[in-house]
């Protein structure tokens, strides 16, 4: 299966906060890859994922389990996970889950930053 | 925009290939008015949705896979068909089920789910010639919601 040429980095805000670039999809080929990514950053001590949404054209039901599966990881530990600089296919996804009401989102990843701190 | 169909039968090339086909559709702003983006993005995600799921649970035995895309627009709806060779399976059996035992932040099983709830008079049914048709409608009039425990 062609995998979607993608490695999920980390951009590091603070101890507690990073930015993790999507990129052009996040669907049932890398959903894997982003999960073991972000249990890497999360046993590094991060607790708050700005997930950056800007260049993201795909983003599918696998994709977005691999983001609930972030959420009750980091939820317990009194951590968030927010959505930044949404792109339109994927606000599309947002708004038939209603996702909304869990992931808070910012127009930019700077905005999120802010709200973080 | 007239109908169009296309063929497809590398499952490993597949998924790129339908959102080039999108990608370059966008750019020659091949469907017009009154379809929007949004509705467009709905129907990709249908059709991502379908394929993936062709990809990754698909019986096609010792047949090269054959997947084909009909796209008719019509007003504020585009009409789709999508025909493989599989061995097809109970599409509103599976639905049901993962409706009933969908968990809270679901990790997986929403995928059928999503283009049931984004598309209308969604079918998938065995053909005369023993291939499988899924046929589903996108329209620009709805706003359409997968409810999801959270």
């Amino acid at each position: 299966m062609q995998p979607t040429s993608m490695t999920f980095t980390a951009e590091t805000c603070n101890q507690h906060s990073r930015i993790i670039r999507i990129g052009k999809a996040l669907d049932f080929r890398n959903a894997a890859e982003f999960k073991s990514s972000c249990q890497e950053q999360v046993r590094s001590g991060a607790r708050n994922f700005i997930l950056d949404f800007s260049e993201t054209g795909i983003l599918d039901s696998t994709g977005l389990g691999s983001i609930f599966s972030l959420y009750r990881q980091v939820s317990p530990l009194e951590g968030q996970v927010v959505f930044a600089a949404v792109s339109r296919p994927v606000q599309v996804v947002v708004q038939l889950t209603r996702t909304y009401k869990v992931f808070r989102q910012f127009p930019s990843v700077d905005a999120a930053k802010a709200a973080l701190q | 925009m007239d109908t169009v169909t296309h063929r497809f039968r590398d499952l490993n090339m597949i998924v790129d290939r339908v959102h080039n086909l999108f990608e370059q559709w966008k750019d020659e702003n091949v469907f017009s008015s009154p379809l929007d983006e949004d509705t467009l993005h709905m129907l990709r995600l249908a059709i991502h949705e379908w394929v993936a799921n062709l990809v990754q649970h698909a019986e096609f035995r010792d047949q090269e896979p054959e997947i084909s895309i009909n796209l008719m627009p019509s007003g504020a709806r585009v009409f789709c068909t999508i025909e493989d060779n599989s061995l097809g399976f109970d599409l509103d059996t599976s639905l049901r089920v993962r409706e009933a035992t969908l968990e809270s932040f679901p990790e997986r099983g929403m995928g059928l789910l999503m283009l049931e709830a984004c598309t209308d008079h969604l079918s998938y049914t065995q053909t005369e010639e023993g291939k499988f048709r899924l046929k589903f409608s996108v329209s620009a009039d709805q706003d359409p919601w997968l409810h999801i425990p959270f």
